[in-house]
């Protein structure tokens, strides 16, 4: 059975009366990475300080690796690292600078090994002693995981990792953090951008103050729009609304030579619906299911949690 | 406490490369008032020639002055040091990373306040000592005797009492405007202010002849400590880390 890294039972925050995070429960497993989506303002950075031991919970507890973080906010501390959505680097010191003070609060020693290893990791070797504020914004993202990654967390939290980097930057940080998950470390990355959460994520979360819905991009596409098969037929057929006559068929949208239908069971009712079309002179090109992406998913679930 | 020294140490780093402000404070300053002070000891001439109580009253004026510098060093040098502290990390948006480690907020703040103390009291230590080189030799023979005689104590006082206190007082009500305050250069002038009621005792000190007496040095180096501990207790508020993180802006 997997090890649970994160687990989250309950977990509330109010600020001044405002309601940020409203009972949260979550398990996120050692090896995984996590996606965390939601809309700004949606409780995903107080989420990540509360899991982190930065601030603590109003309500529910949470423990990272099985230590509470609000009995051991400090040992949370010393278990996690954190990419914060601003690098918050000291941009007067140096590249080596940085990471060096951040290896002595973590009292790494030797520190110089661990160091060099990020440093050359990230290709920043050649620059390690230029002041940061030399340094591409890029390159500023890259510096700032390889603190975070310095004293080798079991968990990492990563908000926005690639926000505002050029498609290069953000590709080569994606890199990254597809290859951390290979060495088995605990990811949980909070991101906009859907594309990526798909690509990199084993599980997403939604948020919008509540959890919203937990699943691997496939489940949640599947819980949404699974039982929507799409037909690619070589010309349109005629008034096929009225001739298709299938008790099965919960929907069906007609795009010239595309259907899309919604069924009970594509798996059971496909080949039924493939001899219906036969018969009813369709030449048909292609059967697959509806290819949805995980912003549909998300839109439409943050729509819903609106009405 | 090996924390809070990765903390001072990494804020002297930053300070070195600060801007113009922090060297006109921590260097220029001392060297200028040095030269005043030389420049006042060559302008009242010869000393030796002077009648007994005339000497006293020259004497007991220019070390009111003199001592009325080593007041102000500690409370204008940390002033710099602080707001910078403050400012630049919140202006880099370094606090949220710095949290994240298993830093305690009292480490922070505990750096932060020795960071801007030991420079101010050191500086002052220094340029004393210096002050004490130079006006040592340029008074006649005999002379410098007299002179620690009478303002011995009160510049002991100054140095071990009142410069630290002083130094600790500035620099925690500039950490707290800081907090507050969005710029540097607003933080920087509201927090000079805090100069003002201390420079305005000193000065009305002089003129009642009342600078130099150990009692009344050590009467308003007591009130500092007074200060100082409610000082402390804002700070403490100011410096929880749920503070920081989401009202610091």
């Amino acid at each position: 059975m997997a090890t649970c890294a994160i687990l989250a039972e309950e977990l509330s925050r109010r600020f001044d009366g405002r309601l940020a995070v409203d009972r949260l429960s979550l398990a996120v497993y050692e090896g995984e990475v996590f996606g965390f989506l939601g809309p700004n303002g949606a409780g995903k950075t107080t989420t990540v300080r509360m899991l982190a031991g930065l601030i603590a919970p109003t309500s529910g507890r949470a423990l990272i690796a099985g230590v509470d973080v609000v009995a051991e906010p400090q040992r949370v501390r010393s278990l996690v690292g954190v990419l914060t959505e601003s690098p918050g680097l000291y941009e007067k010191l140096s590249v080596w600078q940085n990471l060096q003070f951040y290896a002595d609060l973590y009292g790494l020693a030797p520190s110089t090994p661990q160091i060099e290893r990020y440093l050359r990791l990230f290709d920043l070797w050649e620059r390690r002693f230029d002041p940061v504020s030399a340094l591409s914004k890029g390159m500023k993202q890259k510096l700032a995981l390889a603190r975070s990654l310095l004293h080798d967390p079991k968990v990492l939290f990563l908000d926005e990792p690639t926000a505002g980097l050029d498609p290069e930057a953000a590709k080569t940080v994606r890199d990254l953090i597809a290859a951390l998950s290979q060495e088995r470390r605990t990811i949980f990355l909070c991101t906009h951008n859907l594309h990526e959460a798909e690509q990199l994520c084993d599980r997403i979360g939604l948020i919008k103050q509540r959890l919203l819905k937990v699943g691997t991009p496939h489940q949640l596409k599947r819980e949404l729009y699974g039982h929507q098969i799409v037909v690619d037929l070589k010309k349109p057929l005629e008034s096929l609304d009225s001739q298709l006559n299938l008790p099965f068929v919960k929907g069906l949208r007609v795009e010239q030579t595309r259907l899309v239908i919604e069924l009970e069971n594509p798996q059971e009712q496909n080949p039924l619906l493939v001899r219906r079309l036969v018969e009813l002179g369709a030449e048909i090109q292609f059967v697959r299911e509806a290819d949805r992406s995980l912003e549909d998913v998300y839109l439409q679930l943050v729509r819903e949690e609106s009405l | 406490m090996r924390r809070v020294w990765v903390v001072v140490l990494k804020e002297w780093r930053e300070a070195l490369k600060g801007g113009k402000l922090l060297w006109v404070g921590t260097v220029a300053l001392p060297v200028i008032l040095l030269g005043i002070s030389v420049y006042m000891m060559l302008s009242v001439g010869d000393l030796s020639a002077l009648e007994d109580e005339d000497l006293k009253m020259v004497l007991h004026t220019l070390f009111s002055v003199f001592l009325l510098y080593f007041m102000l060093f500690p409370m204008i040098i940390p002033n710099a040091i602080s707001v910078y502290a403050i400012m630049s990390e919140k202006e880099q948006k370094s606090l949220e990373p710095l949290l994240a480690t298993p830093l305690q907020t009292w480490e922070l703040f505990l750096a932060k306040v020795l960071s801007a103390v030991i420079p101010a009291v050191v500086i002052t230590w220094a340029t004393f000592g210096v002050f004490v080189l130079i006006v040592g030799q340029m008074l006649p023979a005999g002379l410098w005797e007299i002179v620690w005689r009478d303002f011995g104590i009160a510049a002991l006082v100054t140095l071990v009492l009142f410069a630290p206190l002083a130094s600790v007082f500035v620099t925690m009500t500039s950490m707290a405007i800081a907090t507050r305050t969005s710029d540097a250069r607003s933080a920087q002038l509201l927090s000079s202010f805090v100069v003002l009621p201390i420079a305005l005792w000193a000065l009305v000190s002089i003129y009642q002849n009342a600078l130099l007496q150990p009692a009344n040095l050590v009467g308003v180096s007591l009130l500092l400590l007074g200060l100082n501990i409610v000082l402390l207790k804002i700070a403490v508020r100011l410096f929880r880390r749920e503070e920081i993180l989401t009202r610091w802006r």
